[in-house]
């Protein structure tokens, strides 16, 4: 390739990079569209459309929807789209808080759980289902607020252990984040041992899905992803420079520590709230960045941004996975979407993974 | 303006242990200044505590009378440079994507790489000769090729200040010379403050004007580069002997260190060496490391034996420079010999001058002392007295001397081990190259003339 192909090759970065995202924002719709016609419930196609389109302003007048019925409206608004908007949502969060992770560790084991938020909301959610099951808190589920809770306070106890004065080395806080994690699920399997009855909530829980969530679940979270995640989108060049090493992105004009603290918090936060939503759902965290970094490369101004939308892809296609094997049974069997992303995605990742590995590095 | 690098009364510490103390130093720009020391002397400590990496417990650091400690990261960096020892990179960047990545500091947060920041990138990468590769990712390059494109990444931050923390450690020899030639074209040109930290003394004697010698963390020696590495210095620092000398060619100094020297002699054996014009340098080595004590003599001030002799500190007869041996120096070389258990001659050449070291071998052997003849070249082709020298020498044989083929049959009867004989060069084909008794010349001469 010539000199002067690699210079425009780099100017039209900018163009590539906008259209990554814009045709990942065209397949995440479509895959919502398509995801809203999976279920027990046969609802024709344009019956969806016509009850989504309802809920458009400015657009609901042109939108005929006399064929739709109220049964129809109810399931596609109040059951499904609530369901598919979590898994939009946390599917986007955690792969978001997954690439910074892994940016900031350098470390490709290193998931959105890393820092014990996941063994934290573990132990907020298991305590409130067994001591609390039902009660509301500020309109708010309690399972949803101590486990956000739980994931916050295991986060800042990691944190604060591995403290070095103003610094935090990021090996001390995986050291300490696995220790943390292994004391938080030894009261988890505590709780377990004790739970009787409710051992099967426990459970359910903490291998994470989208049942019954309601609008107002979501609500309660979306602010907290919105607002972390843009603000770590931020630091996306810094990301880049962190790869580099901390010493050598602090040469280049990264405030290094700051800039950690920062992305630290932000991502908890995010993970935080996504885990508060939909229980542990695995393996999105960690194999959603690494595949898109497989596919476009390690820039996380585009890995960014294009993982966080491959993220809400992938959750919402194993969650329609889930209610498709769930529909021969009806609806007496609930099957947690942490175990589609698991089943499904390590496969794909290791095909993927084996086909580029040669040019592959982390 | 001009650009200044002050460091003054540096004192940094790793926990309790103090890595650097009261260092203090000037630059101004287009200096090429080395650091030099041994490892854990403070080298890399100093250039941390300069590019904001350890914070120093006392003094300060002043680029162009701002304190780097009370700036911005991004203000340091649009002035300062740093090329480490090694790079590990977390992803598969391209190498280009790693050059951009020094345009950072001239770039607000939410601004893409402009054209100009693309130009640059591309002069520095051409500069360092890694543009052919600027899209191959950087983890799939060898280290040599890794390390030019870190070297284009710190040019891409139009520094003032480029640190150096051994930079060259990965590269073949062709790649530092290129890489050094460089940076030192830019310290020139671009009036460029460089400071690198130096394992090779060869290559910063070559490009650094100046240097700083750190001893456990103080500076032992600073100034021009020639005034630093000196063997007294080498010796005071690293605890090596070393012969410095300038290059015929290049002009720089240069060092060659040689083998820690044993502190005093293990074997209570004396071996007193006849020899001259190079013909004992090997062996005083050899028997030096095997433990002999050594001495020699009588050698003329500024032959390549006395040289050597002076470096090793072997206590040597001297005479004058290019002249006969005098009855004082002969009675002196006398009594060095009835010290000595033995005595070994070597394929020295003989003429008037030095006749008396062959007179002083016939003493040796009527006392009895164990003397060694070597006799890697005939003695008729290194007979420069008519034969005198020749007679002598058949008559100490017959008197008892002992007769070798050469150096190597010598140290063989001695039990030094083969590893050890390396240094031992063929001296008889230089000699003989040189040396032929006059009669075969001029015959020679006359069947070319025939």
């Amino acid at each position: 390739m010539s000199t002067d192909e690699v210079e425009s090759a780099y100017f039209r970065r900018t163009s590539r990079w906008k259209l990554i995202v814009l045709l990942l924002l065209v397949a995440l719709f479509v895959t919502v569209l398509v995801s809203l016609n999976v279920g027990y419930a046969q609802i024709p196609f344009e019956n969806i459309l016509a009850i989504i389109g309802k809920q458009i302003p400015f657009l609901n007048g042109a939108v005929d929807s006399s064929l739709v019925l109220p049964t129809e409206a109810a399931i596609i608004l109040q059951i499904r789209l609530p369901r598919i908007t979590a898994g939009v949502v946390v599917g986007a969060a955690l792969a978001a808080s997954g690439v910074v992770y892994q940016g900031v560790f350098k470390n490709p084991m290193a998931d959105s759980y890393v820092l014990g938020v996941s063994a934290g909301a573990a132990v907020g959610a298991s305590f409130s289902i067994l001591f609390g099951a039902g009660i509301a808190l500020f309109g708010f589920r309690l399972v949803q607020v101590a486990a956000f809770l739980g994931a916050l306070f295991a986060m800042f106890l990691v944190y604060n252990i591995s403290r070095v004065g103003s610094r935090v080395p990021v090996t001390t806080l995986l050291l300490c984040g696995i220790a943390v994690n292994f004391f938080l699920y030894a009261i988890v399997a505590l709780l377990e041992v004790i739970a009787g009855e409710q051992l099967h909530a426990i459970v359910f829980w903490l291998i994470g899905g989208f049942s019954n969530v309601l609008w107002a679940d979501i609500w309660a979270v979306l602010p907290f992803i919105i607002i972390g995640t843009v603000a770590s989108y931020f630091y996306a060049r810094d990301l880049n420079l962190l790869a580099l090493g901390e010493d050598q992105a602090q040469h280049l004009g990264v405030n290094v520590e700051k800039v950690k603290q920062i992305l630290l918090i932000f991502a908890s936060m995010v993970t935080a709230a996504a885990v508060s939503l939909s229980g542990l759902v695995g393996f999105v965290g960690l194999m959603v960045p690494h595949i898109t970094r497989l596919v476009i490369g390690p820039d996380h101004r585009i890995l960014f941004p294009a993982s966080t939308i491959v993220g809400a892809i992938f959750l919402v296609v194993c969650d329609a996975i889930a209610r498709v094997i769930a529909t021969p049974f009806a609806s007496t069997l609930e099957l947690p979407v942490g175990i589609v992303t698991m089943l499904a995605g390590a496969p794909f990742f290791i095909i993927l993974f084996r086909k580029k590995k040669q040019s592959y590095a982390l | 303006m001009v650009v200044l690098l002050n460091v003054d009364g540096v004192e940094c510490r790793y926990g309790s242990v103090k890595v650097l103390e009261d260092v203090s130093l000037s630059v101004k720009e287009g200096d090429f200044v080395g650091i030099l020391g041994p490892n854990g002397s403070g080298k890399t400590t100093l250039l941390k505590s300069i590019s904001r990496t350890l914070k120093p417990l006392r003094g300060t650091i002043l680029l162009n009378q701002a304190d780097i400690y009370s700036l911005r990261s991004v203000e340091v960096a649009k002035q300062l440079a740093v090329v480490p020892q090694d790079s590990n990179i977390g992803f598969s960047f391209a190498a280009l994507d790693v050059v951009l990545m020094g345009r950072n500091p001239h770039m607000t947060r939410f601004q893409m790489e402009s054209s100009r920041d693309l130009a640059i990138a591309k002069k520095a990468m051409i500069l360092t000769n890694t543009w052919q590769f600027a899209e191959r990712p950087i983890n799939e390059l060898s280290g040599g090729e890794r390390q030019r494109v870190i070297i284009a990444r710190a040019l891409a931050q139009e520094p003032k200040l480029l640190l150096l923390d051994e930079p060259l450690t990965h590269l073949d020899i062709i790649n530092q010379l290129e890489i050094m030639d460089l940076v030192k074209a830019l310290c020139t040109k671009e009036k460029l403050i460089v400071l690198a930290v130096f394992h090779d003394l060869n290559l910063a004697a070559r490009y650094c004007g100046s240097a700083i010698m750190l001893k456990k963390g103080k500076i032992f020696a600073a100034g021009s580069i020639a005034d630093v590495l000196t063997s007294e210095n080498i010796k005071g620092v690293f605890g090596v002997d070393a012969i410095v000398q300038r290059h015929l060619v290049t002009n720089s100094v240069f060092v060659i260190p040689l083998s820690p020297q044993k502190p005093l002699p293990s074997k209570k054996c004396a071996v007193h060496l006849i020899c001259g014009a190079g013909t004992g340098t090997a062996l005083m080595k050899v028997l030096l490391d095997e433990g002999y004590s050594v001495t020699a003599g009588v050698l003329n001030v500024l032959d390549t034996d006395f040289e050597t002799a002076q470096f090793l500190k072997i206590p040597v007869v001297t005479e004058a420079p290019f002249s006969p041996i005098t009855e004082k120096a002969h009675n002196s070389n006398l009594e060095m010999i009835r010290k000595a258990s033995m005595v070994v001659l070597t394929s020295v050449p003989f003429g008037y001058g030095n006749f008396q070291n062959l007179e002083a071998a016939e003493e040796a052997v009527s006392r009895q002392v164990p003397t060694f003849v070597i006799e890697e070249v005939p003695v008729e082709r290194r007979d420069f007295t008519q034969g005198k020298a020749s007679k002598l020498l058949l008559k100490l044989k017959k008197m008892g001397a002992i007769s070798v083929k050469n150096q190597t049959e010598l140290l063989d009867m001695l039990h030094v081990s083969a590893e050890k004989q390396k240094v031992i060069k063929d001296d008889a084909a230089k000699l003989l190259c040189h040396m032929r008794p006059r009669e075969e010349t001029e015959q020679k001469n006359k069947e070319e003339i025939v």
